[in-house]
């Protein structure tokens, strides 16, 4: 019976879904978010457990958290080796990514903790809320990433050659140039997708979860665990996803500053390959 | 006697339900396809099976626009 009165209590109200973050209070006029709040505390715990973990690594890994953090970098690394080609380029880029991954996958599941929601309250809203689930914060992020990404093809190939992998073509074909703005335009559609793409899982996560907790009633939890686990596997893979997005964009953008060099030692291996087959035959 | 002018309710509700329904076609259809190819791809080559973590990426590609018509339930007012 006990049981019953617990979720009858948290179940009571009803669904209340949000969508936006709610405002706590203002310093001198700068809104102060319950997602905010969350998104310092997880960036605290990352700063934190990274550090402890970065002075204890050591060549044989002696389990604990160690071994997971060790884990999830080299998962990253393997995958930037895999999209940009060397491991020179995976450990050049590797930090800010892993670093990504790590931030959007803890504050991803820590939305799934007790306590995030409408458990703890301050004048009437809900105190804390997953970082992830507000398009504010997954905005920040993607616009972070994708100015980051376009920093990196700066920095690999210089601005007019950057330049003209968005106008490539001759310069005189006014053709280029719609098909240039179109591709600028472009950059803005994936930073939107990107954003959007974080916070609809994570937030309509949560309202699902909101929905069966309501639905079930007494047995709340007995509806919710199936969603629950859901969303444990989409919170890793929505960090998974974006982190492997961004790194495709920048392979993208490196790639095509050397297009030039690829076709010559194309040009190469097809004579190469040709002279070994006339010679053979 | 009935008369249709006496009939009341919220058309948004048959609105939310339509959209709904006709919203995950498309991304049904998109997400069947890419199972249904990966698939067949491992069928004819087991090795295939590696680029499943790919296979997820494009999923998500297609099931923002799933996302999109869920969210709209909730900004339709």
């Amino acid at each position: 019976m006990a049981y019953g009165a617990f979720t009858n209590f948290a179940v009571e109200a009803g669904p209340t879904v949000h969508i936006k973050p709610q405002t706590l209070f203002d310093i001198n006029g700068w809104p102060i978010t319950n997602s905010m709040i969350f998104a310092w505390i997880c960036s605290f715990i990352i700063v934190v457990v990274l550090i402890r973990v970065a002075r204890r690594m050591t060549l044989r890994p002696k389990g604990g958290l160690t071994q997971f953090v060790e884990a999830g970098s080299e998962f990253i690394s393997n995958l930037l080796e895999g999209a940009l080609g060397s491991k020179e380029k995976a450990l050049k880029y590797g930090p800010y990514f892993a670093t990504m991954f790590f931030f959007i996958a803890l504050s991803n599941l820590l939305g799934l903790m007790p306590g995030v929601g409408e458990a703890l309250v301050y004048h009437d809203q809900p105190f804390l809320r997953a970082f992830t689930a507000d398009l504010n914060a997954t905005l920040a992020i993607s616009v972070v990433s994708l100015s980051l990404v376009q920093y990196f093809a700066i920095r690999e190939s210089g601005f007019i050659k950057h330049l003209r992998h968005y106008f490539a073509g001759k310069l005189w074909n006014p053709l280029t140039y719609f098909v240039g703005i179109y591709e600028v335009f472009g950059e803005f559609i994936r930073l939107f997708s990107l954003a959007l793409r974080l916070f609809l899982n994570i937030a309509i996560g949560e309202i699902i979860i909101t929905v069966f907790a309501y639905l079930g009633k007494n047995v709340a939890p007995l509806t919710d665990l199936p969603f629950l686990i859901l969303e444990l596997g989409v919170c890793l893979l929505q960090a998974y996803i974006f982190v492997m997005l961004s790194v495709t964009y920048l392979s993208l953008a490196i790639k095509h500053s050397d297009d030039s060099h690829e076709d010559k030692e194309d040009v190469k291996f097809d004579s190469l390959t040709e002279m070994a087959v006339s010679s053979s035959s | 006697m009935l008369y249709l002018s006496e009939i009341t309710g919220s058309l948004d509700i048959l609105g939310k339900g339509v959209m709904m329904g006709f919203g995950m076609i498309g991304p049904g259809i998109g997400v069947g396809l890419i199972g249904a190819s990966f698939m067949n791809a491992v069928g004819r080559n087991p090795e295939a099976a590696k680029y499943l973590g790919q296979i997820l990426v494009f999923v998500a590609v297609v099931e923002l626009m799933a996302l999109l018509v869920f969210a709209s339930l909730f900004i339709i007012k």
